[in-house]
């Protein structure tokens, strides 16, 4: 039986036609000229080659990118497919937003914070948790002990998130909040509050990252299996879209797969591949694609190989445009703008001589700005040991104020659009990550390459020829394996201390003291019995457990209960 | 009987070494590569995935009679949860599993560490050899305590 | 504590120390049968026979591993003592493996106190199946009623595992489709009960009434191989698959053929390693002699005739 060629698998082979031209002048400069300098110079032949493991020639001309490029890949700044950039002007008439965040141990700390940014003029707020939030464990659950509010706040109840945003008005603000496994949860907490303050639900806006897939993939930060985890984020895609249209419900992320250990081209081809299925599982509950695509947005990673970053976020927005388009039938120019917020590479960064990371972010931030990011939070030079001090954020923000202010590369839209090496290098990204969708789409779908650890075992493979490449001096760090510093010694850590433990502990006690048990009790049922059928959606049961202060994990261990729990698959 | 001590109980066998993360925290970057790089040094290497509890780790260890129990925190949680193993071990009146460290930890918790039993605390960017080679001292301590008259 | 004294080590095995048998499994787990590792097997013997032991196998990626921590969670949560031994594939290069297929069995593991063993199959010139035997019997003379062996689902050691179980169960899944076809003449012999994993899945419900199809054609012995559907999400089915191993592991006991066979399989196998042993040391000798293997070769040898002379001269 003759089997039909995917979508996929027919544009991996066109790209890879498109990309692979003879060059026959590359080949007579070669012969005639670079040879003849190398043998007299005696240069040693050397592997040169970016995170994504592709080889890189010494010099790129006309003939290594398809004619018509201009036409039928560029086109021009907010204009299909958007290679060039999403709007017309691009940073000339709005910057990207500089936006920075970090957690802080305590809700009191956090709520001071806050209140202390929008005295300053900040009305997007951000906030990090700590890791018994993220994989939803109360504070007195043993696991817990000794990490309450060691990389952001700790929520464990209503309670705490009253605290956080007590005295500010979430009428006038809007909320982004990194958190996935427990995001419908959260987002209960953020309604309940504005309800109680009396705000009409369509004013509350922000954003949950709610990114399930990727937390299979990259930062492992689940409780249940996938299924379960993706059919919660329909429920609460479905119930936000009805009664709280500001509030935007996925951030799709790369970053996460970037810091595990993936190249460019996996973080690329991932993230996107990840991008299709949440709009794939929007049409399927029925929504309009132009509806409802334009709502998701993307968070990449901008890491330290300058023009493969470029390179992988032009061809990011291309993808993006063509398949939206092609595939899904997106009609609006809307649907079709791949619209990302960006972070420069933690993973870059050393503990080592660690001035050279302001350095480091800049070129970083450089690639992402010349990308065509929307908005960009910039790594402290000291985040490679600690949370980071606020000089160091102060640095890092000033590092952005200098691109934008001081620099140029604002003044016109993709300045780097035309050139031979980053056109070529656009198209290669854009080719492999279709060679990733037609793997995977052969696979059975993403959820099923990610069950069967398929991605997990490609980062893995990543990040370990990447980290021999580091231990041969085949790739370098500077202060780590070439030009270190004899006797260097790490900087402390900055600490927090179990007063914020405590603290939590208390404000639990008081809650389990103060509530009404068999309200809880009852909620919890009821939770029980909505999450035992598919078609119900959770969304307001969980709302219901919220307010009567349920805890998070209370809730959450009723989908431990209905879902199960999961092990990830074995990677290496 | 043969007196003297039996080598050949060791003679030729791998190295074994259990890999954790005994916190909460889903960073495994690193210790996925560690588990190959022990992998491709000849160990024969246990890895029981995320979120093992300190007691997993301890039971596992024992059940597996390993040489080396290696530890790696990135959450900053390391003087709790290192310190739980350490607890358990001692408990069970276990002194022949070497215990080794790493992770984000600062130099000011090292010789807490090291007084708990873990040794070697390498932080990122720490070469891989050197740390084969630390946890390749430790175990033939380990072994030279365990040998057995034959 | 360390464990010194063979003496010792071989009541703590009785008693069901777990450090005793954890170590004597080290012991055993060789290359070449030691002293010390033959005296613990002839100590131990008398204590052995009692428990029920039980082979999975089946293709890799099926869900063995997480079938095997419910299996064990369930069965130890009726009050049975359960050992697991799980045999892992090794890298051929530099003879160091990773054994990762506790992963998915870790936490029913340590929450119901099962005892589980990895053994790697190191590429071992032999070894390996008198060592999962000797396994087998320290964990049987340390009380166990019931042990699991699972296997990576190819290889000399499944066939091995083939032997040494009384109970084969085979998992299969839905969605194997050519795999099924290919594996099922071999296979519908060897399993003395199928279980079908991932019941949630489009596809399970046509993959067991296949092998039920398959298995109504194949010749009918006294057992007629049982079909089970389970869901290792849900647990569903897994009340019938303990109880078609138990039902299973009854007529075992009964059927003194079963037992002649095994016991004739373990002869031939230790009878194997003895003789390998017995001739270990001069055919390593031999063979690291670079000199006397080139001469061997440059008067071109046979290779048949250059084993019987080594072989006749240290004999």
């Amino acid at each position: 039986m003759e089997k039909k060629d995917s979508y996929w698998s027919l544009k991996y082979r066109q790209l890879r036609e498109q990309n692979h031209s003879p060059n026959s002048e590359y080949g007579e400069w070669a012969d005639n000229t670079l040879t003849p300098w190398n043998r007299q110079t005696g240069f040693q032949e050397k592997e040169f080659t970016n995170s994504s493991n592709i080889p890189i020639k010494e010099v790129y001309n006309s003939k290594d990118i398809p004619e018509n490029t201009e036409k039928h890949l560029l086109g021009l700044p907010g204009r299909y497919p958007f290679t060039r950039g999403i709007y017309p002007n691009m940073y000339r008439g709005r910057l990207w937003t500089m936006r920075m965040f970090s957690g802080f141990g305590t809700p009191e700390d956090t709520n001071k914070r806050l209140k202390y940014l929008i005295k300053h003029g900040e009305s997007g707020l951000s906030i990090a948790f700590d890791m018994p939030t993220l994989y939803a464990y109360d504070c007195d659950n043993p696991r817990a002990d000794g990490e309450i509010g060691k990389c952001g706040v700790n929520v464990s109840s209503l309670k705490d998130m009253e605290v956080i945003f007590k005295g500010i008005d979430l009428s006038k603000v809007s909320t982004s909040m990194t958190i996935n496994a427990p995001a419908a949860i959260l987002t209960a907490m953020y309604i309940a509050i504005g309800k109680k303050q009396g705000v009409p639900l369509d004013q509350l806006a922000g954003t949950v990252q709610a990114d399930i897939l990727k937390e299979y993939i990259a930062q492992k930060e689940w409780i249940y299996p996938p299924e379960a985890h993706l059919r919660l984020i329909r429920d609460m895609m479905v119930y936000c879209t009805e009664n709280t249209p500001k509030w935007n419900y996925i951030s799709i992320s790369g970053y996460h797969i970037r810091e595990a250990g993936s190249s460019a081209a996996q973080e690329l081809a991932f993230t996107i591949a990840d991008g299709f299925y949440y709009v794939e599982m929007g049409m399927k509950a029925g929504l309009d694609v132009d509806d409802f695509a334009p709502r998701l947005s993307f968070f990449f990673n901008s890491s330290i190989n300058f023009f493969e970053e470029i390179a992988k976020l032009r061809a990011a927005r291309r993808i993006w445009a063509r398949v939206l388009k092609e595939k899904y039938g997106a009609k609006k120019d809307r649907t079709l703008l791949l619209r990302f917020h960006t972070q420069t590479s933690g993973y870059t960064l050393t503990w080592q001589q660690p001035l050279n990371n302001v350095i480091r972010t800049t070129i970083e931030a450089l690639a992402a700005v010349l990308g065509g990011t929307q908005s960009l939070h910039t790594n402290s030079y000291d985040e490679a040991w600690a949370l980071p001090s606020e000089e160091a954020v102060k640095i890092a923000l000033r590092t952005q104020q200098i691109i934008a202010e001081e620099t140029g590369v604002i003044d016109t839209a993709d300045p780097l659009g035309g050139s031979y090496y980053v056109e070529w290098l656009t198209n290669k990204m854009e080719e492999e990550a279709f060679r990733y969708f037609d793997q995977i789409d052969r696979m059975g779908g993403i959820l099923e390459a990610v069950k069967a650890g398929y991605l997990q075992k490609e980062i893995a493979a990543t990040s370990y020829r990447r980290q021999m490449r580091l231990e041969e001096g085949k790739e370098i760090m500077v202060g780590v394996n070439k030009h270190k510093e004899e006797g260097e010694q790490p900087i402390n850590i900055l600490k927090i201390s179990k007063k914020a433990q405590k603290n939590q502990l208390d404000r639990l006690n008081e809650v389990r003291g103060s509530r009404d048990e068999e309200q809880v009790r009852k909620a919890l049922e009821e939770l029980e019995t909505a999450m035992r059928k598919e078609d119900v959606n959770t969304m307001p049961f969980i709302l219901r457990a919220v307010e009567e202060y349920a805890t998070l994990e209370e809730i959450s261990n009723v989908g431990r209960k209905v879902f199960g729990s999961w092990k990830e698959p074995v990677i290496v | 009987m043969e007196a003297g001590k039996n080598q050949s109980l060791f003679k030729g066998k791998p190295i074994k070494i259990l890999l954790a993360k005994p916190g909460i925290d889903g960073h495994d970057r690193g210790i996925l590569v560690l588990a190959k790089a022990f992998r491709d040094a000849g160990m024969e290497v246990i890895y029981v995935g995320l979120l093992p509890t300190p007691e997993e780790v301890v039971d596992t260890a024992v059940n597996e009679d390993v040489d080396v129990i290696a530890l790696s925190l990135l959450n900053g949680a390391h003087m709790t949860v290192f310190k739980k193993v350490a607890d358990l071990m001692k408990g069970r009146n276990i002194n022949d599993i070497a215990v080794v460290g790493g992770g984000t930890i600062p130099e000011g918790d090292k010789p807490k560490l090291e007084k708990m039993g873990i040794s070697g605390n390498y932080g990122p960017g720490t070469p891989i050899s050197k740390i084969v080679e630390h946890i390749t001292e430790r175990a033939a301590e380990m072994r030279k305590l365990k040998s057995m008259e034959e | 504590m360390i464990l010194l004294k063979l003496d010792e080590l071989i009541q703590g095995i009785i008693k069901g120390d777990r450090r005793s048998v954890s170590r004597a499994i080290s012991i055993v787990e060789n290359e070449q049968v030691s002293i010390n590792a033959k005296k613990i097997i002839k100590e131990i013997f008398t204590h052995t026979g009692r428990a029920h032991i039980v082979g999975i196998t089946g293709p890799p990626g099926i869900g063995k591993s997480t079938m095997i921590g419910n299996l064990a969670a369930m069965l130890s949560g009726s009050g049975r003592k359960v050992s697991v031994v799980a045999i892992d594939a090794s890298s051929p290069f530099s003879g160091g493996s990773l054994l990762g297929n506790r992963i998915r069995m870790q936490e029913s593991l340590t929450r119901h106190g099962v005892f589980m063993r990895s053994l790697a199959n190191r590429g071992m010139k032999g070894g390996l199946s008198r060592s999962i035997w000797d396994t087998v019997k320290i964990l049987d003379a340390s009380g166990s009623d019931i042990i699991i062996v699972e296997t990576v689902g190819a290889g000399q050691a499944d066939l091995d595992v083939v032997n040494l179980a009384e109970t084969i169960v085979m998992v299969l899944g839905p969605g194997l489709g050519d795999e099924i076809q290919a594996i099922k003449a071999g296979i519908m012999e060897i399993g003395s009960l199928f279980v079908i994993n991932k019941m949630d899945l489009p596809g399970a419900f046509i993959a067991q009434k296949d092998i039920e199809e398959t298995l109504a054609m194949s010749p009918k012995g006294e057992w007629k191989p049982p079909v089970v559907g389970v869901n290792s999400l849900t647990k569903e089915g897994y009340d019938d698959l303990i109880m078609e191993i138990d039902r299973h592991g009854k007529f075992v006991k009964k059927s003194s053929d079963i037992a002649f066979r095994k016991f004739r399989t373990e002869l031939e196998i230790t009878i194997d390693e003895e003789l390998r042993n017995r001739f270990y040391k001069e055919i390593r000798a031999f063979l690291s002699d670079n000199e006397k293997i080139r001469i061997l070769m440059e008067k071109r040898t046979d290779p048949y005739s250059a084993a019987e002379n080594l072989i006749n001269s240290i004999a």
